[in-house]
């Protein structure tokens, strides 16, 4: 009970206190460089992903001991930002982006979500209301004052996109839908059957031999997902939003490797969408959040369990990149939230709010009709 | 009657609708829960297929009919000199077929299928797709594209719940079959037809009538037998209906091999149809026959290896009910060893779309969707490729490719879907059958199509 409450408690008080995080220009927004139109692409992580193990807070004196085999595997090839942060090895473009400003980061978010159920808290980070609603996504919501157009690279509309009327869906075509997240699932799930994991892993070798060199067999690999979205974002005039999604981080056991991997996902599709959206990076804003965080802790099987606050990213020509937001809450034992997890500091909904009022100039009640229990946070956000 | 293991009665339900039926509808669990045996037996149902609205075989032979008139009109004008590139060959002659072939087979198979989707009676499509692999046709040639789904609505459907007998005749007398072994051409070598310049015999049907219909194939006939049997139904043809009302099977006496003949040491002196008809009433009346399709069907239905005493009793049933196919059911549903509560059989593609697509609340799919899943997964409507039909074996289907094309067409169908959760599709397909391992990994899966997927492809899922 005290944690639910809490964590809603986050959503209405923190506006004030986080407002000295940012920069204290005034809430002035800069007109777009250019005149093409302010593009954005909204990045849900599924799975919850361990900031932790993405944006490595080295100051902390007791890392190596609450993650005994998790940080030495990474600790030696981080990749220095800001204030004693640095990324995991794989995300070399995502640290380019930072260093030319066009990324930020904001540590310890948490989107309000008290339970620590995946789909429950995705629908909650998609519906951006106080109480899921499986028809309306606050993506869906801004894109409808914006009366532009929306894809989802998904077979169907997820909630983030739901209740817009001019949402299209694209997918690539059939049958090459299946991703990392699921085989690396399945074959936990087939551990006790002997035929199937069997099966499986010839599969899955057979599927490496077929996939390398041709581009027919992993069509549903992110960074395929991703160069195909800034392709259609910078063709089709009348889109300005999308959706992606990207899974994989749910990683309970093997996270040296998985996570690894996922992130050599992620980087990569993030260069794919930059590289095909051409010019109209520098219009552009990615957001990219997940459903709730991990345990500080790394468990008996070298992986985390579900926790509740992560980070968040921004990236695009158009952030005002280059920068470490969220207050950092420690990792001390009473530091950390419930004494196991990464404590929240910031609510995720109200930097979305801020990003929405910068760079798509929503006005205050077009936010309130988005995000009707969190307020934008003051500063900027925007190039 | 036997008892059965009562103690558990939602597994007992479960196996009443996944391994009998072809899954679970979201409340059928429940409706099975009180009588599972009992639930089964009231699902045997006659199909009816008199409603539909797609062509039946009569209507399909006259259109084919019309079409070689066409082209032969055509061929005619070409014969003569006229020349398609000067526009000289009239428009309607030009390409008389269109689609017509496969657009009528995609309507009939996705038509039968979306019936099974959406039916209250489960037990009954099983079993209807038992028997129409059992009579295996192909979509082959042209006409067979268009004909092949109308036998198992026609010579099967009828007699399902009835006498193997009449299903075997109607089989052997419908249109499809008999261009499909080839049977329509068959002529005795000493009839009229033959002596005035026809082809002669051709033993296709028969063969597969011994080998694969009714004894097996070490079911104890020899080539004098297949012979025999071929000149028995020799004349078993097809002719162009009057409308769609009559069918399309015609006798024609002058291609009948006359005299007696000789079948498994009997002699049949009858004259004319009759001849073939007696050949078939004994063929299904035998032991051997009784023994094969009764371990065809606890094979399918029950496990890959089952065992001593249920065959036993399925032989016996069909023995004393002269091949009642209800009757025989009724000795499987009631026997304890039909529900063992392994998972022996590893499904079909069919039965893993049906049972999916049930669980998920769809009822009724495309023909683009139906085909292309179907191709996908390896098991395209009638294109066994041979009468023997499709295996019914778990190493016919568990290959490496067929599983990931199981898990690719799992992500993308319940992405597709709509909204179902995780938790209530486990409870609405498998009720408490679902093993603590499978629950586990699907409630904490890291998404809900992730969840849907790993649950639609658990190992509990993939058998029945």
């Amino acid at each position: 009970m005290r944690r639910r409450q809490f964590i809603k408690a986050l959503s209405a008080s923190l506006v004030t206190i986080h407002t000295p995080l940012l920069a204290a220009t005034p809430l002035a927004v800069k007109s777009a460089s250019n005149d093409k139109p302010a593009k954005l692409v909204w990045v849900i992580m599924r799975g919850a992903l361990d900031s932790l193990h993405t944006v490595v807070p080295t100051f902390e004196p007791d890392m190596a001991r609450l993650r005994p085999n998790l940080y030495p595997a990474i600790k030696d090839d981080l990749l220095a930002i800001d204030n004693g942060f640095g990324f995991h090895p794989a995300m070399t473009h995502m640290h380019s982006l930072y260093k030319k400003k066009q990324l930020l980061v904001i540590n310890a978010v948490s989107s309000g979500f008290g339970e620590r159920s995946h789909f429950d808290g995705q629908d909650f980070l998609e519906s951006g209301l106080a109480r899921i609603d499986a028809d309306s996504g606050w993506l869906g919501r801004a894109a409808a004052s914006r009366v532009n157009k929306a894809i989802a690279v998904s077979n169907s509309v997820p909630i983030s996109l739901r209740g817009y009327d001019k949402v299209t869906t694209w997918y690539p075509s059939r049958f090459h839908s299946a991703d990392s997240a699921i085989f690396d699932a399945l074959q936990d799930l087939y551990q006790s059957d002997s035929l199937l994991s069997k099966r499986l892993a010839q599969g899955l070798a057979l599927r490496q031999l077929t996939s390398e060199g041709s581009n027919g067999y992993n069509r549903g690999r992110f960074v395929d997902l991703a160069k195909s979205c800034g392709k259609i974002l910078a063709n089709d005039q009348g889109t300005d939003c999308a959706m992606l999604e990207v899974g994989g981080w749910d990683t309970h056991n093997y996270e040296i490797r998985r996570q690894h991997k996922h992130l050599v996902d992620l980087n990569e599709g993030l260069q794919a969408l930059q590289e095909s959206l051409g010019e109209y990076w520098d219009n552009t804003v990615v957001i990219m959040a997940t459903e709730f965080g991990r345990t500080v802790k790394e468990n008996g099987t070298l992986g985390t369990d579900h926790g509740t606050a992560s980070c968040m990213f921004m990236a695009g020509g158009a952030v005002a990149g280059g920068q470490v937001l969220g207050e950092w809450p420690g990792l001390s034992q009473k530091q950390r939230f419930e004494g196991r997890d990464l404590a929240p500091t910031s609510n995720t909904f109200s930097w979305i709010a801020s990003i929405l009022s910068q760079h798509w100039r929503l006005d205050n009640q077009q936010i309130a009709e988005v995000f009707p229990q969190a307020s934008p946070y003051r500063g900027n956000l925007i190039a | 009657m036997q008892p059965v293991d009562n103690v558990n009665i939602s597994h007992a339900a479960a196996i009443a609708v996944n391994r009998f039926g072809i899954g679970a509808r979201p409340d059928d669990l429940a409706a099975a829960a009180a009588d599972p045996q009992g639930w089964v037996m009231a699902n045997l149902r006659a199909i009816d297929f008199s409603k539909s609205s797609s062509p039946n075989s009569s209507q399909i032979l006259i259109k084919l009919a019309e079409i070689r008139q066409l082209r032969k009109q055509r061929q005619q004008l070409l014969d003569s000199g006229m020349r398609e590139e000067d526009g000289e060959i009239p428009q309607e002659l030009m390409d008389p077929a269109g689609n017509y072939f496969q657009s009528t087979y995609r309507q009939l198979a996705t038509d039968s299928f979306n019936q099974a989707l959406a039916s209250e009676h489960g037990v009954s499509w099983r079993l209807l797709d038992f028997f129409s692999n059992h009579f295996s046709v192909s979509a082959s040639s042209q006409g067979m594209t268009a004909l092949a789904a109308t036998l198992e609505r026609e010579a099967i459907a009828p007699y399902l719940l009835g006498s193997f007998t009449d299903m075997l005749i109607a089989v052997c007398q419908h249109p499809a079959m008999l261009i499909y072994l080839n049977n329509e051409k068959s002529f005795g070598p000493n009839s009229i037809f033959v002596q005035h310049g026809r082809l002669g015999l051709n033993e296709n049907l028969a063969r597969e009538i011994l080998e694969l219909h009714t004894l097996g194939v070490d079911g104890g006939y020899n080539q004098a037998d297949v012979v025999e049997l071929a000149k028995g139904i020799t004349g078993w043809s097809v002719k162009k209906p009057v409308d769609k009302h009559t069918t399309g099977f015609k006798y024609r006496s002058y291609g009948h091999e006359p005299g007696e003949r000789i079948l498994l040491g009997k002699i049949y002196r009858q004259k004319g149809i009759e001849q073939g008809e007696a050949m078939l009433r004994d063929l299904a009346a035998h032991p051997n026959t009784a023994k094969f399709i009764t371990t065809k069907l606890a094979t399918h239905f029950v496990s890959d290896t089952p065992s001593k005493e249920l065959l036993q009793a399925l032989q016996q049933r069909w023995k004393q009910s002269n091949g009642n196919i209800r009757q025989v059911m009724e000795a499987l549903v009631r026997h304890p060893d039909a529900w063992h509560h392994d998972r022996a059989k590893f499904k079909n593609p069919k039965d893993f779309v049906y049972s999916s697509l049930r669980g998920l609340g769809v009822t009724q799919v495309g023909q683009g969707q139906y085909f292309s899943t179907m191709r996908s997964l390896g098991q395209a409507p009638f294109k066994a490729g041979s009468p023997a039909g499709f295996g019914d074996m778990q190493q016919t289907w568990d290959g490496a490719s067929a599983l990931m094309a199981r898990i690719e067409w799992t992500t993308e169908t319940v992405r597709r879907t709509k909204r179902t959760e995780p938790e209530t599709l486990m409870s609405t397909t498998l009720g408490s059958t679902v093993s603590h391992d499978t629950y586990a990994h699907v409630s904490r899966a890291e998404s809900r199509d992730v969840a849907m997927t790993l649950f639609l492809m658990s190992p509990e899922f993939q058998r029945r």
